[in-house]
């Protein structure tokens, strides 16, 4: 069965953090990078998020994350490079297209901040194995009942899959036209949907009353099978996080306020 | 099944199952080769099915699920896909699912409302930009004509959207259509 996740099991010191931590990570590189519009602070954000992949070993599976904004990054900067609403000075022509510097440290600006986003949340993603991550949040008080939705809907994706390419596969040797215009492919999506959207809520009717058996509804705390640990480098790396976020918000609030 | 609106196990059970509709959609687009995504099927059928806020769980849990299984671009549209899913189950409750031309009515104000959304964060993260080839072409267009990037981020979108929002609805109210009455009462919130 294909496997979803974009975890990489690895046994590294970022692997080893609590999910929660990385999250913080996530949440105050992508925060910083929207309050200091500067290049320099994005690439200080970008080099930790490097250094740390670098650390996770998980730099390749990176460079394919922000390999996925490669195109709209190089729109970006034709589309600023040519239209910003500041451009004054005249960088370079090609065939009478004029582009700007103030439109290109624009959109450079624009690019690092995507790309810090992309890259401080794809740390979170490959090195937190989805289940431990939904653990985690249980433990911290989010409700087990969106911590099942969560955890399920990443084992029924695959299972649900497979079923869709059964499906094809079936409808296919049944004479389905699957190629043709455009109204024979819509009139096929109704044929291999249909079914699966069928089978699929008759097995959840049957999930339902599955879990009502074994006391799903009721509504006491969960004990858990695995608790994720906290250690001392978690508690300071949250608090550091914490820190940094709260004195960078308060700075912009201040300056705000005094100009 | 209690009257209120908290999660009941039949919803905490469809969540996952919309979900996976959304993902097997945009499978069987592509295995088609469809020039569209049509992925937020299950999203919109969940909202048929159990009303606005269900609908509005799914499209959150939808982009979050992509967010960690495909790239985390997605998890900034998820407001898009909460959206999706609350509009879908409003126009359901008003009747406007009743018959094909309501729902292409639906579709296209679907559409229009995941426009609205995605606007301000395509004007935050990509300073107007779709990331869709021709959309963005549209874009240069417009904004060569000093028209204002709000405007031109929402037809930007709009080109992108309208289309395939409006299949996607299309199809959707053509499976639900096709649902035995019975199991559809099972996933009624309020008896």
């Amino acid at each position: 069965m294909k496997a979803i996740s974009l975890y990489v099991d690895k046994d590294t010191f970022v692997h080893k953090l609590e999910p929660v931590t990385k999250f913080w990570y996530a949440l105050a590189s992508v925060v910083l990078s929207f309050i200091f519009p500067s290049i320099w602070m994005g690439l200080l954000i970008l080099s930790t998020s490097i250094f740390l992949s670098l650390v996770a070993r998980v730099l390749k599976n990176m460079v394919g994350f922000v390999s996925a904004v490669l195109v709209v990054s190089i729109t970006m900067l034709v589309i600023q490079g040519m239209f910003y609403k500041e451009n004054v000075t005249l960088v370079f022509t090609i065939g009478g297209l004029k582009f700007y510097k103030e439109g290109l440290l624009h959109a450079i600006l624009l690019i690092i901040r995507v790309v810090n986003m992309i890259t401080a949340f794809g740390l979170l993603i490959l090195t937190t194995r989805p289940s431990d991550m939904v653990t985690n949040l249980v433990q911290k008080g989010m409700s087990p009942k969106l911590g099942y939705i969560l955890s399920s809907v990443l084992q029924i994706i695959p299972q649900m899959l497979s079923t869709a390419s059964t499906i094809i596969d079936a409808q296919c040797s049944r004479g389905l036209e699957t190629e043709g215009n455009f109204s024979e492919k819509l009139r096929a999506v109704f044929a291999l949907l249909g079914p699966l959207v069928l089978s699929s809520l008759v097995e959840a009717r049957e999930r339902a009353v599955a879990l009502e058996m074994r006391g799903f509804g009721v509504s006491n705390k969960p004990t858990f099978v695995r608790e994720i640990p906290e250690t001392k480098v978690d508690k300071t790396l949250k608090f550091l996080m914490k820190t940094i976020l709260i004195f960078a918000i308060s700075w912009r609030v201040f300056s705000w306020i005094m100009w | 099944m209690a009257k209120s609106s908290k999660l009941t196990t039949m919803i905490i059970v469809l969540i996952p199952v919309a979900v996976g509709i959304n993902y097997a959609g945009k499978f069987f687009a592509e295995a088609l080769k469809l020039p569209l995504w049509l992925d937020s099927i299950g999203t919109v059928l969940a909202a048929m099915l159990a009303g606005p806020i269900v609908g509005g769980i799914s499209g959150a849990i939808n982009n979050i699920i992509y967010g960690l299984t495909v790239g985390p671009v997605s998890f900034i549209y998820a407001l898009t896909s909460v959206g999706i899913g609350i509009v879908a189950g409003l126009l359901y409750k008003a009747k406007m699912f009743e018959n094909a031309f309501r729902a292409l009515i639906s579709g296209l104000i679907i559409a229009v409302v995941a426009t609205v959304i995605s606007v301000p964060i395509n004007v935050i993260f990509w300073e107007g930009q779709t990331g869709n080839v021709w959309g963005d072409a549209l874009f240069a267009f417009l904004r060569s004509k000093n028209i204002g990037i709000w405007l031109a981020s929402f037809f930007d979108e709009l080109v992108v959207d309208l289309v395939d929002k409006v299949f996607t609805v299309f199809i959707a109210y053509g499976i639900f259509r096709a649902l035995p009455k019975s199991l559809i009462y099972n996933f009624r919130q309020e008896q």
